[in-house]
């Protein structure tokens, strides 16, 4: 939004070539911002192709590189076992994403489209929940996980307990983003008018066919957009993966880079590459589900 | 019974194929550089050992007695998470002929998450000797394995101890440890005609010829607040004595007391000797001054040389030495020595008991460290039998200082309530080092903050 209004005046200045001081100091102002934002992470790009020991350590990071390489994000990848930590972090993110988006949306579904006594209390309980901080229900549910006996055919570690399972991860993933998601959904489905449903009830659609086959696709925008955050937000979580899972093989994405600090000294570069290396998938979710976003964006705004 | 071996073969599977994952890249990886390939060999060395069901195969003739009762499979928590200590360990394991699935948390989660990770523990835990192992201790969190101290050849007396808990039972075994001491270059002594200072007139005398002749005196690096620690735990042991060091790491002294403020007033001599703001100095960034020789003198761990590369700095780390703190106090001498020792602990209810023990008592032994130290020469053998044919000569100078201390302290981290040593003393210490002046209201702070704790 803000780039549009920054990007839009200087048309309509191309006749005069009198340049305002107050336009030069808001663009110098915004380079010098742009910069500021831009120099950690194009030094952290710019030194993830030098070696450490040999270049970066002695040289210093913004140095002309001795040599140009693409060892570290080997390294990285190796070192850091991605392949596998990946995996893992699929198997959490991809499940969790799905569960949450559908529970929430049939929550938004029930309290936007039906009137009864704890319709607004419903949507409150859900939305106050974003407010609480993750952190303080650790210890009772880390208690909880621990004495509570599970099947191992429903798990993906055998521990005899939800403690120690992705499952475990994927529920409270689940648990703590329905409330955020539900309350988005909420307000999105409430710009969707009634008059659809009451349409699609009077010719003979049931709730299910209603929900899935008219309100679903109708959210796909909002869906997107969620989809998007919340894959982020999944994918960037270090803290349940490294509390619940207690095998270092078990653990997702987010803890290859603990792997590769070093107990004594540390390999910045290779951090540096196993960041970016980590970083695309959020990029490449972005890519893809961009579309969708910007046109739910458009298609919100021209229905007025 | 049938339960956990189903969970252990599953580990077994996964292990082997991440193994398999490890050597495929490793051996994808051989073109330049040779640690790589190195660790390739190592990997490949390690699943033939841990992973055979039959202990015959195992071409192991000095291991325990182990591998011949069939002691079933066992499973290790381990915090070796960097590639070399890694590749180690894993030789240490197989050099036991316990069947061992080693599950390697990255070293830093580990420490942290262990009140959570020791809820649900691998049968073996890799953990850290003295208060931090004591605290455990008494928890009833990990077991007692005096039974395996009972043949444990080697070991001496202060190690026995180190590994004891309060009721003076044993819960620890030690693997190797690593002495702290003042580091120099050799090339640098030797240019400028410099001698090893044995007491703090000397120190400070040559700490004055350094300055001028335009060297820095002293490393100097605080960043995560605790390379300082060393230097408040040498010089509280040179001055007030060993005994009082831990007499005030168990909460039973007053820090505002005048042997406590005379440790501060003998630091502020050297201070102006520092690099200057030592509070933003990461420990390797103030190496790198020792490895461009503008600074002479570092007090630090051996595993200072970690930072240099092995290949392209050997001569840096070659012209490494270091000398024990100097006297400051006669009635003490020398007679302490800061010397963290790292080993393993048992679960208080371990899936496979005799195993855990079994794989104990092997990594105590002659041919663990051994086969440790053949991959990860940066430490030094707790067992006094180990092989020091192979010790490079940092390493045979640390096995004599050690061993010739009368006192060893862990470190003050490990030696104190944790939580009291990172937030209480090592914000306390941070805050001379920037303001020295202040150290009247600092001690007063620390010691109303350490009522606070229990110190069990």
């Amino acid at each position: 939004m803000s780039d549009t209004a920054v990007a839009a005046p200087p048309a309509a200045k191309h006749k005069g070539p009198r340049v305002k001081p107050m336009r030069l100091l808001l663009y110098a102002f915004l380079t010098v911002m742009a910069l500021a934002w831009l120099v950690p992470v194009g030094t952290a790009v710019y030194n993830s192709f030098r070696y450490w020991e040999a270049d970066t350590q002695p040289n210093g990071a913004f140095s002309l590189p001795e040599t140009l390489t693409l060892d570290n994000y080997r390294d990285a990848w190796n070192v850091g076992e991605m392949a596998k930590t990946f995996g893992n972090t699929a198997f959490i993110v991809i499940p969790a994403l799905f569960f949450t988006l559908l529970l929430a949306a049939m929550v938004a579904y029930a309290c936007t489209r039906y009137s009864w006594k704890f319709n607004i209390a419903f949507l409150v309980l859900f939305t106050a929940g974003n407010l609480m901080p993750q952190q303080v229900l650790f210890q009772p549910l880390f208690q909880f996980f621990k004495r509570m006996p599970w099947p191992d055919i429903l798990s993906d570690t055998d521990t005899g307990s939800l403690l120690g399972t992705k499952i475990a991860v994927i529920l409270i993933h689940v648990a703590f983003q329905v409330g955020f998601c539900t309350f988005v959904l909420s307000n999105y489905m409430k710009t969707i008018p009634k008059e659809i449903d009451e349409a699609a009830a009077v010719d003979g659609a049931g709730v299910w066919r209603r929900f899935f086959k008219i309100i679903l696709p109708l959210t796909r925008p909002a869906l997107a957009a969620l989809g998007t955050l919340e894959f982020t937000w999944l994918y960037n979580d270090f803290f349940w993966g490294a509390v619940l899972l207690n095998r270092g093989d078990e653990r997702p994405i987010t803890s290859s880079i603990a792997v590769l600090n070093g107990q004594w000294a540390s390999d910045f570069n290779l951090i540096a590459a196993a960041s970016i290396l980590i970083a695309l998938p959020t990029l490449v979710v972005y890519l893809i589900l961009q579309k969708q976003f910007i046109s739910g964006l458009t298609l919100g705004a021209s229905k007025g | 019974m049938s339960k956990t071996a189903n969970r252990l073969q599953s580990l077994r599977d996964s292990s082997l194929s991440r193994r398999n994952f490890v050597i495929g890249s490793g051996a994808a990886a051989v073109g330049g550089a040779t640690l790589l390939a190195a660790c390739g060999d190592d990997d490949e060395a390690a699943p033939a050992a841990t992973t055979t069901a039959a202990p015959a195969t195992t071409a192991a003739p000095t291991t325990t007695a182990a591998a011949e009762t069939g002691v079933g499979t066992t499973t290790l928590g381990s915090n070796y998470s960097d590639e070399k200590p890694r590749n180690a360990l894993a030789a240490a394991v197989a050099a036991t002929g316990v069947d061992t699935i080693i599950n390697t948390i990255d070293h830093n989660t580990y420490q942290e998450n262990f009140n959570t990770y020791i809820q649900q523990p691998d049968d073996v835990v890799a953990w850290f000797a003295g208060y931090r192992m004591r605290a455990f201790a008494s928890k009833g969190v990990v077991g007692d394995i005096s039974d395996v101290w009972d043949n444990l050849p080697g070991m001496s007396d202060g190690f026995r101890s180190a590994a004891s808990g309060l009721d003076g039972k044993q819960y620890f075994v030690p693997l190797y440890f690593y002495p702290w001491a003042v580091h120099y270059r050799k090339s640098v002594f030797a240019d400028n005609g410099y001698s090893i200072p044995t007491t703090w007139d000397e120190f400070k005398g040559l700490c004055d010829t350094m300055a001028a002749d335009g060297i820095t005196p002293l490393c100097a690096a605080n960043d995560g607040r605790w390379p300082q620690m060393g230097m408040f735990d040498m010089l509280n042991m040179r001055i007030n004595g060993y005994d009082f060091h831990v007499s005030l790491m168990g909460g039973r002294e007053n820090w505002e007391d005048a042997r406590v403020q005379n440790i501060f007033s003998t630091w502020e001599e050297i201070l102006p000797y520092y690099q200057p703001d030592p509070n933003g100095r990461t420990w390797q960034d103030a190496a790198n001054a020792l490895g461009d020789k503008s600074a002479g003198m570092y007090l630090i761990g051996t595993f200072l040389t970690s930072n240099f590369d092995g290949d392209t700095q050997a001569d840096i780390i070659d012209d490494i030495d270091f000398f024990l703190f100097p006297e400051v106090d006669p009635a003490y001498g020398q007679d302490a020595i800061e010397a963290p020792i790292d080993g393993f602990m048992m679960a208080a209810d371990p899936a496979n008991e005799e195993g855990a023990k079994a794989l104990l008592a092997g990594l105590g032994s002659v041919a663990a460290i051994d086969a440790y130290l053949s991959v990860d020469p940066s430490v030094v053998a707790a067992n006094s039998n180990a092989d020091t044919s192979g010790y490079n000569a940092l390493q045979k100078k640390s096995a004599e200082a050690v061993g010739s201390a009368k006192f060893i302290s862990q470190f003050l981290d490990r030696d104190t309530d944790p939580d009291f040593a990172a937030n209480v003393a090592g914000v306390g210490i941070a805050d001379f080092l920037a303001t020295p002046g202040n150290i009247g209201t600092i001690l007063a702070d620390i010691e109303a903050k350490k009522q606070t704790y229990t110190f069990e």
